[in-house]
């Protein structure tokens, strides 16, 4: 049998607690009273940050946290042939496997890439999308993708 | 009845079980097992350190070749999914368990109601989260999405592990009708809620509702389980601890469920705050957020109740036990509530997304002041679990301060440099340039995890040399400690054994 050991409590409810709470209220309800309009960023694929805005900063905010320079480098030059660069992307795929790809889709060939859905693509492992090619719901929001892809097309 | 023995008898053997279902035997199991998954987490936890500074060479990617093959992936992502599991589904969980099945009996004045059944709860349970974090290595076999991942044989193993928890629990409680205790109002409401929680995760796995609806309920699983039930079981194990130990009446029982009552909504619309998505109406994110906002009153409140608690006995704070380890857990966690309402902020949020800030502010809350809650907690229960004459030691003293040196300073490194990382990339700033910056930080991140791991490390050979060399006792009267001197011998000074 356990012993049977109770909590004493006192009674009475002290003021000074009743003015923190009060106080911790009132600070919520101006902070909300005054944020109830605007759009929440994506929660897909996880790298939210900034990416409503779009720009240099949302796009290295969305590159990091995917994770693509664990396979790109720090430097997003890559290690080809396996991993490649993605510098100089200017004008169309560097790799001979989206030579194809990117004739066929000369303006969004890097978005059709990364959100794996080129259905002439045979191999499925293939088409499911960067990063990592693991699949929804991994994988980036177009919106964050055109952010990235514009980013990209900037590195010479 | 005693059978007279003839001269060629043999005296029958006593067959001792291999999971006792004495007293406290569940919670002793689910202490010593989750100081276990302590040491994994902690582990993992450098692993995921170790990762941020290089993250090249700790990744890891080989196929098994079993079945069709399965790839093995080691990598940022999956280390802190892993670590955060480790850390909330092993060690937190279970000891939060053990802190509830070693505090009711004890505030009920009935035994619970099944040790048994109890450790088929540890079984499922633990099985579960094992195999949940070894399949979060393979690649294609869990979902994203922090605290609520696993796939679905594993999700329905573990809650059926926590409806057993459950089951004992309000089996032993509703009876006596003490749930009046605010104890057992937080142990109550955590355990439906996080039974509840990975229900509704668990939807995701059951129907097809789409991938932005399925990370939103992972979200708002992945806060309440923060919130609701580590939250909820650390504060109710402190309001047993605290009083008990300092040999005081709880400072004030209306201010005590002032603040029960508030966490108990604001938890909830914290969680909401995780609904960070344009399908959610932005207001209804701000209202969650405020809730994150809100939550730093009821936690307030409830620590400035049991620092009140132990005024006039200040003297125990000097020596290596209980109360250090819960004045020091009840500062990590009064900084949490701090940070993480200031992380809700949406412009430090848009500041810090997608940085360390999340993982350092929760570094704080959870491997801080819940760690040492339960460290606290430990202290207490083990020598009564185990039946040793035991106290304070040097050892105590180590668990104590490496966990809290270790966690304020991988958190703080964490939330500096989520801080620069985000102001950062709001200048415009070069991976070369980010990589640079943020090197000292995650330095100093890896240092104060490994000191923090130290400190479990620490805790499980306390614990080792307590069994060990501790001295067995058949009536466990405890000498008085140094921090019970003066203080009147009442119920809780004397605790025969096998109770």
């Amino acid at each position: 049998m356990t012993p049977h050991t109770p909590i004493q409590a006192r009674t009475g409810l002290p003021a000074w607690a009743l003015g923190l709470t009060v106080f911790v209220l009132l600070v919520g309800a101006v902070y909300a009273g005054s944020n109830l309009s605007g759009e929440n960023p994506p929660i897909i694929g996880g790298p939210s940050a900034s990416a409503g805005g779009g720009g240099p900063a949302a796009a290295l905010a969305i590159i990091n946290q995917a994770g693509c320079k664990a396979c790109h480098g720090q430097d997003l030059n890559g290690q080809p042939p396996t991993f490649p660069s993605l510098h100089g992307l200017q004008n169309g795929p560097t790799v001979d496997n989206l030579q194809q790809l990117g004739k066929a889709h000369p303006k969004d060939w890097m978005n059709i890439w990364i959100a794996g859905t080129d259905k002439s693509v045979s191999d499925p492992a293939m088409r499911k999308g960067m990063p990592a090619f693991s699949g929804p719901p991994q994988n980036l929001t177009d919106a964050q993708i055109e952010i990235v892809v514009q980013y990209l097309l900037t590195l010479k | 009845m005693t059978r007279k023995l003839r001269p060629y008898d043999v005296p029958p053997r006593r067959r001792r079980a291999l999971i006792p279902a004495s007293s406290d035997s569940a919670a002793a199991l689910f202490m010593v097992v989750g100081v276990l998954w302590l040491l994994v987490a902690t582990g993992i936890g450098v692993l995921a350190a170790g990762e941020r500074l290089f993250p090249d060479i700790l990744k890891f990617t080989f196929s098994v070749p079993v079945g069709s093959g399965i790839t093995v992936d080691v990598s940022r992502s999956t280390v802190d999914a892993a670590f955060l599991d480790a850390l909330v589904y092993g060690w937190l969980t279970n000891a939060g368990i053990a802190a509830i099945l070693f505090i009711t009996p004890r505030l009920t004045g009935e035994r619970l109601m099944s040790d048994t059944i109890a450790n088929l709860g540890l079984g499922a349970w633990n099985l579960a989260i094992a195999a949940g974090i070894a399949l979060l290595y393979v690649k294609g076999a869990s979902s994203a999405g922090a605290l609520a991942e696993f796939p679905l044989p594993v999700k329905l193993l573990a809650l059926l592990g926590l409806f057993t928890v459950n089951g004992v629990f309000w089996r032993t409680v509703l009876p006596t009708r003490t749930i009046g205790y605010i104890s057992l109002l937080y142990f109550g409401i955590g355990l439906l809620a996080a039974l509840g929680l990975l229900a509704l995760a668990t939807i995701p796995n059951v129907l097809s509702l789409g991938a932005t609806n399925d990370q939103l309920l992972w979200a708002f699983t992945a806060r309440g389980i923060v919130t609701y039930w580590v939250l909820g079981v650390t504060l109710g194990t402190l309001y047993y601890l605290v009083p008990r130990v300092a040999r005081n009446p709880l400072y004030s029982g209306p201010l005590a469920m002032l603040a029960f009552v508030g966490w108990l909504g604001f938890a909830g619309l914290s969680a909401i705050g995780a609904l960070v998505d344009p399908s959610v109406p932005y207001a209804v994110t701000t209202i969650g957020q405020a809730g994150t906002l809100l939550l730093l009153a009821p936690t307030y409140l409830a620590i400035a109740n049991m620092l009140a608690t132990i005024r006039g006995r200040w003297s125990l704070f000097l020596s290596p036990g209980v109360i250090p380890l819960a004045v020091a857990a009840m500062t990590m966690l009064a900084g949490a509530a701090l940070l993480e309402s200031v992380g809700a902020l949406r412009s430090v949020q848009r500041l810090t997304t997608g940085t360390d800030w999340g993982l350092g502010v929760l570094v704080i809350s959870l491997l801080g002041g819940s760690t040492l809650a339960f460290f606290a907690f430990i202290e207490h229960a083990a020598p009564r679990m185990l039946k040793r004459a035991w106290r304070g030691t040097l050892m105590t003293l180590g668990e104590l301060w490496a966990t809290f040196a270790g966690v304020t300073l991988a958190g703080l490194a964490m939330i500096l440099g989520g801080l620069a990382h985000g102001s950062l990339l709001a200048q415009g700033g070069t991976p070369d340039q980010l990589n640079l910056t943020l090197l000292g930080f995650r330095l100093v991140a890896a240092a104060g995890l490994g000191l923090a791991a130290l400190g479990g490390l620490t805790l499980v050979v306390n614990l080792f040399t307590l069994y060990t060399a501790g001295e067995p006792v058949e009536v466990l009267a405890l000498a008085p400690q140094p921090q019970d001197a003066g203080a009147p011998r009442g119920a809780g000074a004397l605790e025969p054994a096998g109770r």
